[in-house]
């Protein structure tokens, strides 16, 4: 084998190895680090609320919680900060924009959590409720600079005057909380629906004395709870519970449809940390392999050297020194190759991750790989080859033992297990995600736009959108929303009959038209109509699920009565049962749903008759506008929510493609290098065989057997693992395909394809060469 | 059985022909045993690989069996040696992963011989040469001389019409060595095989019945 190609696949193997390596380690580095720039963070906590037992707590609690715990526990507490996210309309003169990172936040906020500001005082830039602090980008958004900004009124929602007080540095990317502007709370404190216990929509974050525990405090709140919500709760036939979370944990907390901030994934970070640790395994495997392989090739070399006087140790130093500065050349190579993926890999995980250069973790990393591979890989064939003695070496009698070629075969075996893993799970995510994208839903999805309606200025004049829109002929339906699939269904309390205890199920909150908007199923009963005039207030539909979870079927349910505890408390009826459809992503099973005439204020659906979009959508626009000019429409089309709500899986599912690639990429590199040894090695053998009378055929078919058997053995160790993995990933969806065995198998094919491809390449080449060539012994 | 009219074969080396073979006219009969004798670098080699079908020549005519060989393909070459002709060589050249049995056996698995068939012939040849109780052994196991007889059994379980032999004692001591080139010359005179040996020894080209001598790649008839 020659020595630039040899040398070209080592580094070019080792660097991919470490690249990916690194830029995984720059993720998990990156997930690990979340929030902890906040000074006192030590000592930060939110406030959990726990509504049932057998579901995750809820971090939204009502405004008068703050001020009690302040008030309750006023040596374990020092500072309460309540945060409700919202949406607003920022405009200034012509300028406007619907900012949807908007946080209404208490004036500590500042204070507590450390958000650097560039312009104004911590402790006074929230102070007066007529302020707004502006991040960087948002200033210059609006006002060009941020010195232009300072001392400049916008205003919100068309009704406030907010004063600019203060510049914010942009939030990091590693931080749970992000926002865009700073509103002051203050100026909801005499509003009636804020002081209400069951409102719940802060955040509520409090910073504990240092000498507290959170153990400590938790222990007072069953006791905290009842004095406050004891009445509520009884009433309300519900039981609430608190609980507190440190500032580090909030991060990896599972993200949930109840819960507005960044949240990551332990499990996607773990899965992460294995896959770097098995590519760079892949790459050193390679290294170590063909340098030994190369090591033999100079045994003559190394011979010579002996003779003329060279020394053991003289020898082992050489040959280390020469590895390690390859892997050297490789690291350098790594990071020049980073800098130029980085762009790409910042899409691929969809947002910029915050490299430091100054991390010395990196440095380490890149420090320890060297030592580690360079000098393991260099040590073995260094030790082996100074021992022998020179005449043998020089009569190109040596040879590596068996055992050597029995450790071969195995991180052969390693290697490609890895990569048929990889590929396992490849398939079967982009099979899943396929499913998911192709389900019916039982609802119709096509042709439906989705515009947001949650501001005051078209709450005045819903009615006026709906009619004149139902006039149109390109629009066959419209209906007011408090969800749409996919969307946002808040849990409600119910009092049902022949039910004992308060029942909970999903809402949605609409209007007459939801059913035909949506292209529902009525599977028993009728749909909503106008014709009864008790319906406003006296009806609603369910789903087949909260039928059967009400102990009815279909036919029973109508009729019975029920009661939405925590909204109206008016004795409804069940006129109709709807099919069940998948309101909610595919990971959720199937919820019990209530869907109740009643003010569905956030969304706004159209079903558009097929064809032309363009000038619907154009109609839909000026209807907006004509309604609530000052607010800029957004709108969405239904079929699209599947590439949000999946959002995060497409994207594993593309990074799991690229690592596989990249991983039998590199494995595939060390088989040939080893095919390439292996040929170099049975020269003679090969051309015996041909004398005698085999076929090339028959030379090529035997040295592929013995170089693809440990890939068999490879295939029938990943594949258990991987049917355990992926059974384990697949159980994150309520609705999920089952194990195709295909899969398995495809996997398995591919793999030795690929093999086989690598492996013929040079088996052909030696099968070819002619025997006498190989046979000369002069 | 073998007609070599005039053939030439050279390399290019530089712009200059060099010759490795120059206008060699070979007659051999059925039966013979031909030794081919001359000094190192001579082209015995070459003669030998040419007339065993392995090597190509670049000008002349060569007749085996009444086939014209140099029309012949790749494929149908490969065929004809394999069916008609044994090698011996200097080395040995066993395979050394594969025992006695299998060493021998492997030029029948290259003809597809029936399962059966190769047991009932391999084990012929193993009596036959007295080395049943060696047949399971490694190459390593066994002396130079134990190591050729393995090789010549090799070569001979096809049952070829000649044995091309390259050296076939060159690396053996005196004794190991009669003991081959008495095997040779029982198996021209008994079992008729042709034999075609090239060696340096005047002693084991005495064996044969005729002698030709190479010098520069010539027949040389002083």
């Amino acid at each position: 084998m020659k020595n630039k190609v040899f040398s070209f696949i080592n580094i070019l193997g080792l660097t991919i190895g470490i690249t990916a390596c690194m830029m995984i380690f720059l993720f998990i580095m990156n997930e690990f680090n979340f929030d902890k720039f906040h000074t006192q963070g030590k000592n930060i906590y939110r406030v959990m609320r726990g509504y049932d037992v057998s579901k995750e707590r809820v971090p939204y609690l009502s405004g008068p919680y703050a001020t009690a715990l302040l008030n309750d526990f006023p040596t374990e507490i020092k500072t309460a900060v309540r945060i409700m996210v919202s949406n607003d309309l920022i405009s200034f003169g012509n300028t406007s924009f619907n900012e949807k990172k908007a946080y209404h936040a208490d004036s500590d906020f500042f204070s507590l959590f450390s958000f650097p500001l560039l312009r104004g005082n911590a402790s006074t830039v929230l102070k007066e409720p007529g302020s707004v602090v502006l991040t960087k980008t948002t200033a210059k958004k609006y006002f060009g600079t941020i010195d232009n900004a300072m001392g400049k009124v916008v205003e919100m929602d068309k009704h406030r005057q907010l004063k600019v007080t203060g510049i914010a540095e942009d939030v990091p990317s590693n931080s749970h909380l992000n926002f865009d502007l700073v509103i002051p709370l203050s100026n909801y404190y005499k509003e009636p629906w804020f002081n209400v216990w069951i409102n719940n929509n802060n955040f509520t974050y409090v910073l504990l004395d240092e000498h507290v525990s959170k153990a400590q405090l938790e222990k007072h709140f069953p006791e905290f709870m009842n004095k406050y919500m004891g009445k509520d709760m009884a009433r309300m036939g519900a039981h609430f519970d608190l609980a507190l979370t440190p500032l580090s944990d909030i991060y990896f907390e599972p993200s949930s449809g109840f819960d507005n901030v960044k949240h990551g994934d332990k499990t996607v970070v773990y899965i992460f940390l294995s896959i770097a640790v098995l590519i760079l395994l892949i790459a050193c495997i390679n290294f170590m392999n063909l340098s030994t392989i190369r090591a033999v090739e100079r045994s003559k070399e190394v011979g010579l050297r002996k003779v003329l006087g060279a020394k053991r140790n003289h020898l082992v130093w050489q040959f280390i020194g020469e590895s390690i500065l390859l892997t050297l050349i490789a690291c350098i190579f790594s990071i020049g190759l980073m800098q130029i993926f980085m762009p790409f890999y910042n899409q691929l995980l969809g947002y910029t991750l915050t490299v430091s250069w100054n991390a010395l973790p990196l440095y380490l990393f890149l420090i320890g790989v060297i030592i580690v591979v360079g000098f393991l890989a260099g040590s073995y064939p260094a030790f082996v080859l100074s021992v022998f003695s020179p005449i043998e070496s020089l009569k190109g009698k040596f040879r590596l033992g068996k055992g050597g070629q029995l450790f071969r075969q195995a991180l052969v075996v390693v290697q490609f297990s890895i990569s048929v893993l990889l590929i396992i799970g490849t398939i079967t995510i982009m099979n899943q995600m396929n499913y998911v994208k192709n389900k019916q839903l039982g609802y119709d999805k096509e042709q439906t736009v989705i515009v947001p309606i949650d501001n005051n200025e078209f709450s005045d004049h819903m009615q006026a959108f709906k009619n004149e829109l139902q006039s149109k002929s390109n629009v066959l339906s419209l209906s007011f929303m408090s969800g749409e699939p996919g969307g946002f269904f808040d849990i409600g309390t119910f009092e049902a009959e022949g039910q004992r205890d308060t029942w909970r199920a999903r809402t949605e909150f609409t209007d007459f038209e939801f059913v035909k908007t949506l292209g529902l199923k009525i599977i028993a009963g009728r749909d909503f109509s106008s014709q009864y005039a008790t319906d406003t207030t006296g009806a609603v539909l369910i789903n087949r699920t909260a039928a059967a979870n009400l102990g009815f079927t279909p036919e029973q349910a109508i009729g019975k009565g029920i009661k939405n505890t925590d909204r109206d408390r008016l004795s409804r009826k069940i006129v109709g049962v709807v099919e069940d459809f998948n309101f909610l992503s595919l990971k959720e099973n199937m919820d019990p749903l209530v869907i109740s005439p009643g003010t569905g204020r956030n969304i706004a659906m159209i079903k558009l008759i097929p064809g032309n979009i363009q000038s619907s959508v154009a109609t839909i626009k000026n209807a907006y506008s004509k309604v609530a000019p000052a607010y800029p429409i957004e709108y969405s089309f239904l079929d699209q929510k599947f590439d949000e709500l999946y959002k995060t899986d497409i994207r594993q599912q593309k990074i799991l493609s690229v690592f596989s690639g990249l991983a039998i990429f590199i494995a595939s590199l060390g088989l040939f290098g080893l095919a390439s040894f292996a040929a170099a090695k049975r020269t003679k053998e090969i051309g015996v065989r041909k004398v005698l009378g085999s076929s090339i055929q028959n030379i090529v078919m035997l040295l592929s057997k013995d170089l693809l058997k440990p890939i068999l053995i490879a295939t029938l160790i990943a594949i258990p693992v991987g049917y355990f993995a992926m059974h384990s990933w697949l159980q994150n969806f309520a609705y999920r395909i089952p194990m195709y065995w295909w899969i398995f198998v495809l996997a398995a094919a591919i793999t030795f394809g690929i093999a086989l491809i690598t492996v013929s390449f040079k088996a052909v080449k030696a099968a070819t060469v002619n025997p006498v060539k190989s046979l000369r012994t002069e | 059985m073998i007609e070599l009219k005039n053939i030439f074969k050279w390399v290019n080396s530089g712009g200059n022909r060099v010759f490795l073979l120059k206008a060699i006219n070979l007659s051999i009969k059925e039966g013979e045993f031909i030794s081919i004798m001359g000094p190192s670098g001579s082209g015995k080699s070459t003669l030998l690989n040419v007339i065993g079908m392995l090597d190509e020549f670049n000008e002349g005519e060569y007749q085996f069996l009444d086939q014209p060989v140099h029309l012949l393909k790749e494929k149908q070459k490969a065929q004809f040696y394999k069916t008609h002709i044994g090698f011996v060589f200097q080395a040995y050249h066993l395979i050394d992963e594969l025992t006695v049995y299998e060493n021998i056996e492997t030029p029948l698995l290259y003809q597809n011989v029936k399962s059966s068939e190769r047991q009932a012939i391999v084990a012929d040849i193993l009596d036959r040469f007295n080395i049943v109780g060696k047949k399971d052994l490694f190459p390593a196991q066994l002396s130079g001389g134990q190591q050729q007889l393995v090789g010549v059994a090799r070569a001979l379980v096809a049952k070829p019409k000649l044995i091309l032999a390259d050296e076939p004692t060159g690396n053996l001591n005196t004794k190991q060595g009669e003991e081959i080139m008495q095997l040779f010359k029982q198996l021209n005179q008994e079992d008729g095989v042709t034999i075609i040996q090239a060696t340096h020894s005047e002693k084991n080209a005495a064996y044969g019945s005729k002698i030709i001598n190479l010098l520069d790649g010539r027949i040389d008839n002083k």
